[in-house]
């Protein structure tokens, strides 16, 4: 009765094309919100590369579901549409769950190598400094051991 | 040489180690200002080289390009690439105003770059249904890589160019985060295509 009703006033169409269109528009916010939380992991410290590789894949989606739509498919634009949904969402929680890593990371990974430069320099003029002692203890031995040349007539 | 010559010699050996030894964190605090950021847009021939792109086209016929986008923006960035389809008269985007043409988009990409990565693609597009009629000529349907959409585009015959001329164009947008919305890059690429058959 519904199909049959459709197919004489046309009304479906319209309300399948509305449906897609909000179809649409919740998987743009959700790439959007992902990709939002994506660049706030990154800005942490987090490395985001597989992040938005899962991005890629649903934004890859979400273009063709735009294609289809443009196209007048409006069933595979739906379809394609919701597909995103669950891949933005999860990139959205692995995105705020490497921000928090790197955020409680971040201050040691930046320390360390300070620490590690500092003992290094220290180490490196103490030596430095040894071999400068027993050099500079030779070279005197050196002076004092040697003898005075005479000069004969 | 002399005590003092050696002593110099040590305080420099000493001096240029421990620069060497804290340059990799000396990189991590001191924060050199970064050169221009900008994103790049580019259109290669089938070869994938910017050589033999498409220009004089046959209605039935398969012609491709490749798409490329570069980021340097030292940041990852959201982009939509979007493919338009007009005549000669249809106006281009506007460099200076930093507005995009006002034809409707047919087609586009999405695509995520990190800072210093490039993002290509194929591109392959045909037109059909076109006709040639004296001095007028009509291309209805245009087919982007296996999606066909109705352009219904008619183009007049350009007696300087001695062409009937088309133009595919190709719109970068780029994801603003502030404003939580898709804005036109001020970059884009125009391919000039002659009808010269129908089929």
């Amino acid at each position: 009765m519904t199909f049959g009703s459709c197919l004489y006033s046309g009304h479906c169409v319209f309300a399948q094309t509305d449906q897609t269109a909000s179809k649409l528009q919740a998987a743009n916010t959700a790439v959007e919100q992902a990709f939002n939380a994506v660049l706030d992991a990154e800005k942490a410290g987090a490395n985001v590369t597989s992040l938005l590789a899962q991005l890629n894949v649903a934004a890859g989606i979400l273009a063709q579901a735009e294609n289809s739509y443009r196209t007048g498919d409006s069933n595979t634009a739906a379809v394609q549409a919701d597909s995103v949904l669950p891949i933005a969402q999860e990139a959205t929680i692995v995105a705020q769950e490497a921000k928090q890593t790197a955020v409680v990371s971040g201050p040691n990974a930046f320390w360390f190598p300070i620490a590690f430069t500092e003992i290094g320099a220290i180490v490196f003029v103490l030596a430095l400094f040894l071999v400068w002692r027993r050099f500079k203890r030779s070279y005197i031995s050196k002076l004092h051991e040697a003898k005075p040349k005479v000069n004969s007539q | 040489m002399k005590l003092e010559g050696y002593k110099l010699v040590f305080v420099a050996v000493g001096l240029i180690g421990v620069l060497l030894i804290a340059t990799p964190a000396l990189t991590d605090v001191i924060r050199l200002p970064g050169g221009e950021q900008f994103s790049e847009l580019y259109l290669l021939g089938p070869g994938n080289m910017a050589a033999n792109y498409p220009s004089n086209i046959v209605a039935g016929q398969n012609y491709s390009v490749y798409v490329g986008v570069g980021n340097q923006l030292g940041s990852s960035a959201y982009y939509v690439l979007y493919v338009k389809f007009g005549n000669e008269t249809d106006p281009l985007p506007n460099a200076a105003l930093g507005t995009p043409s006002s034809l409707p988009p047919l087609y586009e990409y999405r695509f995520f770059i990190q800072d210093g990565m490039n993002w290509e693609s194929l591109l392959t597009f045909s037109v059909s249904n076109a006709s040639i009629s004296g001095n007028n000529s009509q291309i209805n349907t245009l087919q982007l890589n296996g999606d066909a959409f109705n352009v219904d585009k008619p183009a007049m015959w350009d007696s300087n160019s001695t062409t009937f001329t088309y133009q595919l164009l190709f719109e970068l947008w780029i994801y603003n985060s502030q404003s939580g919305s898709i804005l036109f890059n001020d970059r884009f690429v125009d391919l000039q295509l002659n009808l010269t058959r129908t089929e």
